[in-house]
């Protein structure tokens, strides 16, 4: 079953091949490397040595200080040190719920079939439009909604029996992922509203909480775990899964110590994805969160003010800020390339 | 994601494996648990704001004492941005294409042609059916038209045309190198591990340090590359100036920042292909691109077309780079939708924000849809 | 297999249950009367709320923490990003989140939060408060900038207007005195540009100024232009005629005039020009780039910086002005005179413009009374010269002079390391914009960001960018203000626009 693990590779190039592969790739390096490079040189340039023109390398053509990182571990340590902490905080916690709901889903959506009407998918989106307008026409909602609901319970049984489409699997992962296609200038609005509102009803502040970010992006990162995993969970062999139901086993046991433990190349490259994603997130962040709650792409974005950018202090921010991911990117490295792998042959 | 035919028949062999009769009515409840939190908690971020933002974009908002007044003004907001004041930043301005414009227009249109006549030869047709697939295909021709018509010399692209831009070009060149890399590692070399590792970080940082980042390489006077620029006797000009050299910027870190997501998805799809077809191939005397066009090519069109739906899907949202390199500018040139949708936001059009969002809602779903019904379904019969 | 009937009623009530939630909250959203919640009794907090600094957020830090080892009330500065801060405050305000207390921020921005009641009046405890030295304040600041229909919102930390900077001695080099107006300074430019002016071999440029799209390339235009549209003094009024509220950025000869002159800065200034903010030509202008700039007046205090090439080269002067003016009933360019420009000094009309207005404290009026004292005790502290004159002079702190004893003494200066030459120049054009009667107010009507952070600063940088004519631009810029008028109500914008005017001297 499994045989993309394969060592030996068919591809074994000519030596003229190989270094015109070095060649290309080392120019990609290149690229890579070099804008990298330009923000450690920049964090130990001072402000004018950054106004007077390009210097490449320190010592040999500029005198290097460390006056940004001073100033950002030192002077300012408390404005650096609590949105670091936010935001490790924020990415850990929200990808791994996203992580194991996603999960849970992407199995759910391989292994069981789901058929929702779509007739009755359609009278409720009819429902929620009418109940808006309602509201809009400035009916109460405290009545608007209970009639809806009354009207939606009383359709279930009169018309289910008769619709006869109904959606499977693939339309509620796609829907999934068309998740993402809402821009989220038109959703931050919304949802800190609603944030508010819960907050002020119940005194359950969501707002400038790491708890509110969190909600956030875990929504935000579902559609992603879903669509990344629902082809790894594919590839695994049903064989086993069998065996265990057999023995009695239950759903929920069986995804636990199953697949879940068989999956683990998948679930460490999809946490990375969407660590990544939560981690430099910036426009929920910036709305969300105002002192408490701030995150490090904030502090980033500020360091551009009314004086222009302070690069040098933005670039000691930015390589603080990927030092991290960049080591657990070295440490998950194998996993990633397998994790992906069989994700991505399913398409 | 969509499930291709292929998917759906192993999902569906496996769910005809599952005992149905043993389902008792504790199983029920957990496969209920199974997929419930996710579907509550998207329906929750999805159609809340949604019916919000759709209302916010019929209205106006007006500050009160202790809070917000919205009035309802109708389509005004729709209006302004595709009939009025906004339209020549969102749609552009529109002149007599060229010569060059009206064969790229036709090209377009023949092919649109042809997919059309290929679907009602190839395939069932019935009413609904014909109707969505013409529509699609006028809108398609619509905005094919737009864009040679307002790209032309004498028009301006608005954001729509410019975020189209951004989202194909950019794209296609990641797609391009994100290939040319995975195959390139994909070889036996030593230290693909390293090259691996490095071909990444750039999805690593976050998208406003990026674009900071740009903004510093991008300076033709402190910048690094300012010797380059010198040197062809470019020294006293800036290419973010330019409308098409800051869109060409834009670009470049769009590219530089997103081709690591084609690369290592690719690559995996590369290293995942059957051994046996290619060593075959090999016995029988094929050359390296012969493997490539008929053996690995169909095997990751696939996953191709997936990847570049979701990235279709994110680059459509596009607003760091443009917003911090040039802050849209020079004038209006590298404005995209999404920033459009913030200015106007900024500065308290709620309104005239949501309508923005909407209307790219809607272009990104038909565009979504089309992908996935012209291009996709036919790789992935491919595969 | 599951249930089908069970299955969509299970998803029928979890969908409703959200839906519940979701559309109790939009309908609900005016709910300001939920106030912050109340402080311990004995235990005060001021939460304030402006932009990431250094500037601004750190000396409102600095002296936070002495006022709290004063006072025993604590002090908690939060920053958001400057692009941002505008939205931010409404937000908080509009939505009754009151997580602030104080704001500091461009007065011009206090009418979206005037209007609604957002913010608290502080005329009563001006007037009872003796440390904070009012009366030092200069008159526009006080009367104009604080002000809003009468009544005092805004404790100025700051004070700002547009100034032009040029080099003492690449002038001297030319032969040529300080640009007197608009032409002056497009002839100095145009001599100077190419010359090397910090030694390193390469020419440099006549002319920097920040040109960026949703920058401050928007202030630059009004700088300029303010110089032929307002001359009968500042309750004239600089962007609209105030009897119709017809925009004066609009078909008219002196628009037209300011259009081209400002465009024409940019064949001398640096190649990269359209996409500098001012942060980018504040480098350049002390790394000795440049032979002129118009700017806030940051550029004085920054040139006696650690590190900067300009040291004592550096000197300013009111904005330039014209010799002819609009007539506002014919739209024509008519000379100056003792009739058309009553102000006009050698019968050139300066009309210095007080862009942005200078950083200025607000309290929140939902805030509990002890708070809202304790909030103005500390804006008072901060203002108080004691204070405020030492940080005035401190570039970093990015304050600019706003009180009398601020430019009247001028060992201040010097002893934060002006040479006698340099702070006289820097303190007389300071003099000179605060002292005239025709400086520009800011445009202060219900929704200015719309005029001119998107309508005026897209047109203008469309324009500067040759993305749009002369002719196109002046239409795209009097239409849009048409429209933004029309959709708020004339009367209303009129009303409001002759409120922020209303006050004489």
């Amino acid at each position: 079953m499994i045989t993309f693990f394969r060592r030996s590779n068919p591809f074994r190039p000519s030596p003229f091949q190989m270094v015109l592969s070095y060649l290309i790739l080392g120019f990609w390096t290149f690229v890579v490397l070099f804008p990298i490079y330009w923000l450690v040189v920049t964090s130990f340039k001072l402000p004018s040595q950054v106004t007077q023109g390009p210097r490449y390398i320190p010592f040999v053509d500029f005198q290097p200080s460390l006056h940004a990182w001073q100033y950002i571990f030192v002077d300012v340590r408390n404005d650096t040190f609590r949105p670091y902490v936010n935001t490790v905080i924020v990415g850990l916690v929200s990808s791994i719920f996203a992580l194991f709901i996603g999960a849970s889903s992407a199995y759910a959506l391989v292994r069981f079939r789901y058929r929702p009407k779509l007739g009755l998918v359609g009278v409720f989106l009819a429902l929620v439009v009418l109940c808006v307008i309602a509201i809009a026409l400035e009916i109460p909602w405290q009545l608007a909604v209970p009639i809806a609901l009354a009207l939606f319970i009383i359709a279930i049984p009169t018309l289910s029996p008769r619709m006869k489409r109904s959606l499977g699997n693939s339309d509620i992962a796609f829907w999934m992922i068309s998740q993402r296609i809402l821009p989220p200038v038109a959703v931050i609005i919304p949802v800190y509203v609603l944030y508010q509102q819960i907050g002020n009803a119940t005194g359950f502040k969501l707002l400038d909480t790491r708890l509110g970010l969190i909600i956030v992006y875990i929504a935000a990162n579902l559609p992603i775990v879903v669509w990344l995993l629902r082809d790894y969970f594919q590839s695994i062999p049903i064989e086993l899964e069998e065996c265990a139901q057999i023995d009695g086993a239950s759903p929920l046991r069986i995804f636990w110590s199953i697949v879940l433990p068989l999956s683990v190349p998948g679930l460490v490259a999809t946490f990375l994805f969407i660590l990544v994603f939560a981690w430099n997130e910036y426009l929920f962040a910036l709305f969300l969160s105002s002192s408490q709650a701030q995150t490090m792409p904030l502090t980033v974005a500020a360091q551009n003010a009314t004086r222009g950018p302070q690069w040098w202090y933005m670039s000691v921010l930015i390589l603080i800020m990927i030092a991290p991911v960049i080591v657990m990117a070295i440490v998950l490295e194998r996993y990633i390339a397998k994790g992906l792998l069989v994700g991505a042959v399913k398409g | 994601m969509a499930t291709t035919v292929k998917s759906s028949i192993t999902s569906n062999q496996n769910l005809s494996s599952a005992p149905r009769s043993r389902a008792g009515a504790s199983d029920r409840v957990t496969r209920a648990l199974f997929i419930w939190p996710a579907v509550i908690i998207l329906l929750f971020f999805s159609i809340f704001p949604l019916i919000v933002s759709l209302w916010l974009s019929f209205s106006r908002l007006r500050f009160t004492r202790g809070g917000v007044e919205i009035i309802n003004v109708g389509w005004a907001n729709y209006r302004k941005i595709l009939l009025g004041s906004e339209q020549p930043r969102i749609l552009g301005v529109m002149s007599q294409p060229s010569v060059e414009g009206w064969i790229f227009f036709a090209i377009i249109v023949v092919a649109l042609i042809y997919l059309m006549v290929q679907y009602i030869r190839n395939e069932r047709v019935t009413p609904i059916g014909f109707i969505l697939r013409l529509a699609l295909n006028l809108f398609l021709a619509a905005l094919a038209w737009l864009a040679v018509s307002t790209i032309s010399p004498g028009g301006r692209p608005g954001a729509l045309i410019v975020t189209f831009l951004y989202v194909f070009v950019g794209i296609a060149l990641q797609y391009l190198i994100g290939l040319g890399l995975a195959l390139l590692t994909a070889q036996q070399l030593p230290g693909r591990r390293f090259f691996r590792v490095v071909f990444l970080l750039p999805m690593m940082i976050t998208p406003v340090g990026v674009a900071f980042m740009f903004r510093m390489l991008t300076d033709t006077v402190v910048g690094p590359f300012s010797p380059v620029w010198k040197a062809i006797g470019l020294g006293g000009t800036s290419w973010v100036n330019n409308p098409w050299g800051a869109r060409a910027a834009v670009i470049i870190g769009d590219v530089w920042q997103w081709t690591p997501f084609m690369f290592i998805i690719l690559l995996a799809a590369i290293e995942a292909q059957q051994v046996e077809p290619v060593e075959a191939a090999i016995v029988d005397g094929a050359n390296s691109w012969q493997i490539f066009r008929y053996i690995t090519l169909p095997a990751i069109l696939p996953v191709s077309s997936a990847l570049v739906l979701i990235r279709m899907i994110e680059g459509f949202k596009i607003i760091d780079l443009p917003n911090v390199l040039t802050n849209g500018g020079p004038g209006t040139a590298t404005e995209s939708l999404t920033l459009s949708a913030f200015v106007f936001w900024r500065t308290l059009d709620i309104g005239g924000s949501a309508a923005v969002a909407y209307i790219l809602l809607i272009v990104v779903t038909i565009v979504s849809v089309a992908f996935v019904n012209l291009v996709r379904r036919r790789f992935s019969e491919v595969a | 297999m599951l249930n089908k009937r069970d299955i969509n009623l299970f998803v029928v009530l979890m969908m409703l249950v959200g839906l519940v939630a979701g559309c109790a909250a939009p309908v609900s959203a005016p709910a300001g009367e939920a106030g912050p919640s109340q402080p311990a009794a004995g235990e005060v907090t001021i939460d304030v709320l402006t932009f990431t600094g250094p500037q601004i957020a750190e000396p409102l830090q600095r002296r936070g923490a002495e006022f709290t080892e004063r006072t025993g009330i604590k002090v908690n500065v939060t920053v958001v990003p400057f692009s941002d801060l505008y939205q931010k405050i409404l937000t908080d305000l509009a939505t009754g989140t009151n997580a602030f207390d104080v704001y500091v921020f461009a007065p011009q921005w206090m009418v979206d939060y005037v209007e609604p009641g957002y913010l608290e009046p502080l005329t009563d405890r001006v007037a009872g408060n003796a440390e904070l030295q009012w009366d030092d304040i200069a008159p526009f600041f006080r009367d104009f900038s604080a002000s809003y229909k009468g009544e005092i919102y805004t404790i100025p930390l700051d004070g700002d207007f547009q100034m032009v900077y040029y080099r003492t001695d690449v002038l001297d080099e030319l032969g040529m005195e300080p640009p007197q107006t608009w032409e002056d300074y497009l002839a100095i430019a145009e001599a100077a540009h190419g010359m090397d002016m910090n030694g390193d071999g390469e020419g440099d440029y006549g002319s920097c100024i920040s040109k960026k799209r949703a920058a401050q390339a928007y202030w630059m235009i009004s700088s300029i232009a303010s110089a032929y549209l307002q001359s009968q003094g500042t309750a004239q009024g600089g962007f609209f005629d105030l009897d119709t509220f017809k925009p004066l950025y609009g078909d008219n000869e002196g628009f037209r005039k300011a259009l081209e002159v400002y465009k024409a800065t940019t064949q001398f200034g640096p190649p990269e020009e359209l996409n500098l903010d001012v942060g980018d030509t504040r480098g350049l202008w002390t790394a000795g780039r440049c032979a002129l700039s118009i700017d806030w007046g940051d550029i004085g205090t920054l040139a006696i910086a650690e590190g900067s090439q300009v040291k004592d080269k550096t000197g300013a002067v009111i904005l330039p002005g014209s010799t002819e003016v609009l007539d506002r009933a014919t739209g024509k360019l008519v000379p100056c005179d003792a009739n058309t420009c009553p102000h006009a000094v050698d019968g050139i009309n300066h009309a210095p413009f007080a862009a942005f207005g200078g950083w200025s404290g607000a309290i929140n009026a939902a805030s509990d009374d002890a708070t809202k004292d304790a909030a103005f005790n500390y804006l008072a502290y901060v203002s108080a010269p004691e204070q405020s004159n030492v940080d005035v002079t401190i570039g970093a702190t990015g304050f600019n002079p706003y009180r009398i004893s601020q430019f009247e003494n001028l060992d201040l200066w010097i002893q934060a390391g002006m040479s006698e030459e340099a702070a006289n120049l820097y303190l007389g054009a300071i003099k000179a914009s605060l002292n005239s009667p025709n400086m520009v107010l800011d445009l202060r009507v219900p929704q200015n960001q719309r005029y001119q952070q998107v309508v005026l600063d897209t047109a203008i940088s469309q324009f500067l960018a040759g993305e749009l004519s002369l002719d196109e631009t002046v239409k795209a810029v009097e239409s849009g203000w048409e429209e933004i008028t029309e959709e708020l109500g004339r009367d209303a914008q009129r009303a409001a626009y002759l409120a922020s005017l209303g006050v004489t001297r």
